[in-house]
């Protein structure tokens, strides 16, 4: 004895499923279902089903609103982490302290809205979860390569004088502004627009406490609200530096680079700056 | 272009994760306000997709269809897995503006992915009742409960227009692919 539908209906709650997992996703006693149903063509119409939709969603997303600045910096700098826990560049990363400083402040201008419902350690060590939960599970389809041998890291500097000799990279003059804090400032960004990478160097930029103020760099885009510059990271300099090389990490895309700005902000930095106190300045073009 | 992006961000370029931002955010986030409860759900959601997004990016096969409706894809998979494991509470969005979505005209919706112009092509062959089932459902998120009490129609007939309607989006966009048609 069998309790077998006749073939049409039984594709018809088939399809009814998978269109209820399209839409609303399925209960468990639905998925089960499902999954007895299942065969290979379930699966084909499925993925069907879903590209219908999803083009289908593209269709009613006429004038989708923009994505607000500061997401997005979370996102630049969420990804950062993301690609740096599967490469393991964190440590590669580390190429002065200013540069690990750095890194942990723009960590700390942008986390991510539901870490901020949890206390700093909490954030940190959810953090560090995920980084390895993420690391885990790339782990499997990973190891086909053969081992890479682990190299040292190249210093800022290093890397700074080896984004210069690339084609296409721009090199752009700072000049220390009027501000009581920019006093004997000079320095360059140099900049590749190609991949997005970029060094800030500096002489004479006074060393800061970092729970007291810290410094950070500002693109301005000629694509985008000058209002708006895009956020190049927060930077500390310690006492006695002397020359320091900072890496730049932009937390967007820059279209059309027009100048560079580093302001003193509160710790962790900004996402808008009030631009009180501007201590460098360069524009591409003004200078050579 | 968008094909080599996907690729560029599979092999960790970080200016293509940036440029991936700067291209598809205001979609993600399009659809991460209108499927999320709360507009902090619809940020925190919109960096899980993202996240998604990063890893998914090495299986985009652009022979299977654009950039754009691959992220969609991976957008809603995730809104849906997070709106199941909340409660059932409704949408962020009130019902007021629940009519308010921004059809693309089929003439002009190519400018948005060629699938959205496949789309707004066999959606304009609807009736109406049977578009803002799919609008309530794909657009908005309600379930297909919630669209029958809404709109005081049978559960059935709302199945019904939902299975219609994404069977011929469904043909119409197998038919431009592949001049096959579909199999159900």
């Amino acid at each position: 004895m069998t309790d077998k539908r006749p073939q049409g209906q039984q594709d018809e709650a088939t399809v009814d499923l998978l269109i209820k997992q399209v839409t609303e996703g399925l209960s468990p006693a639905e998925q089960r279902a499902l999954d007895v149903m299942d065969s290979a063509t379930a699966s084909a119409d499925l993925r069907e089903f879903e590209r219908a939709a999803a083009a289908i969603t593209l269709a009613g997303s006429a004038g989708a609103p923009r994505l607000p600045p500061a997401l997005a910096q979370r996102l630049a700098v969420q990804a950062d982490e993301h690609f740096a826990a599967i490469s393991g560049a964190h440590t590669v990363q580390k190429v002065t302290d200013l540069g690990a400083a750095r890194a942990a402040a723009a960590s700390r201008i942008s986390p991510p809205r539901a870490a901020n419902r949890i206390s700093a350690y909490g954030w940190l060590a959810a953090a560090a979860c995920l980084i390895l939960a993420i690391f885990g599970w790339l782990r499997p389809p990973l190891p086909t390569g053969p081992p890479v041998a682990r190299v040292a890291a190249p210093s800022a500097a290093e890397q700074r004088a080896a984004l210069l000799a690339k084609s296409g990279t721009l090199k752009v003059a700072l000049s220390a502004t009027k501000d009581p804090a920019a006093a004997g400032v000079a320095g360059d960004v140099v900049w590749d627009p190609a991949t997005q990478r970029g060094f800030m160097h500096f002489s004479g930029l006074a060393a800061n406490d970092p729970a007291v103020h810290q410094y950070q760099l500002w693109i301005f885009d000629g694509d985008r609200d000058q209002r708006y510059p895009v956020d190049g990271g927060v930077f500390d300099v310690p006492a006695n530096a002397g020359e320091i090389v900072i890496p730049i990490r932009a937390a967007l895309m820059v279209h059309k680079p027009a100048a560079f700005a580093v302001t003193v902000e509160k710790p962790g930095g900004a996402v808008v700056s009030s631009r009180d106190h501007v201590v460098a300045l360069g524009a591409l073009g003004a200078t050579g | 272009m968008t094909a080599s992006l996907l690729q560029r961000i599979a092999g960790g370029d970080s200016a293509a994760v940036r440029e991936c931002i700067d291209q598809y955010g205001a979609l993600v986030w399009s659809i991460a306000r209108r499927l999320s409860r709360t507009p902090s759900d619809a940020e925190d959601a919109t960096q899980e997709v993202f996240l998604d997004i990063w890893r998914s990016a090495g299986r985009f096969d652009a022979s299977q269809g654009s950039a754009k409706v691959f992220i969609a894809m991976i957008a809603r998979r995730r809104l849906i897995d997070r709106l199941r494991k909340t409660s059932a509470e409704p949408p962020m969005e009130p019902v007021e503006a629940l009519e308010a979505a921004a059809w693309a005209d089929p003439g002009t919706a190519s400018e948005t992915a060629i699938e959205a112009e496949q789309a707004a092509r066999a959606l304009a062959e609807l009736r109406p009742e049977q578009r803002q089932v799919l609008e309530l459902g794909l657009l908005h998120g309600l379930s297909q409960s919630e669209i029958a009490s809404r709109l005081s129609m049978p559960l059935g007939t709302v199945k019904s227009f939902m299975r219609r309607g994404l069977i011929q989006v469904r043909d119409y966009m197998n038919i431009d692919a592949e001049g096959v048609s579909a199999r159900v």
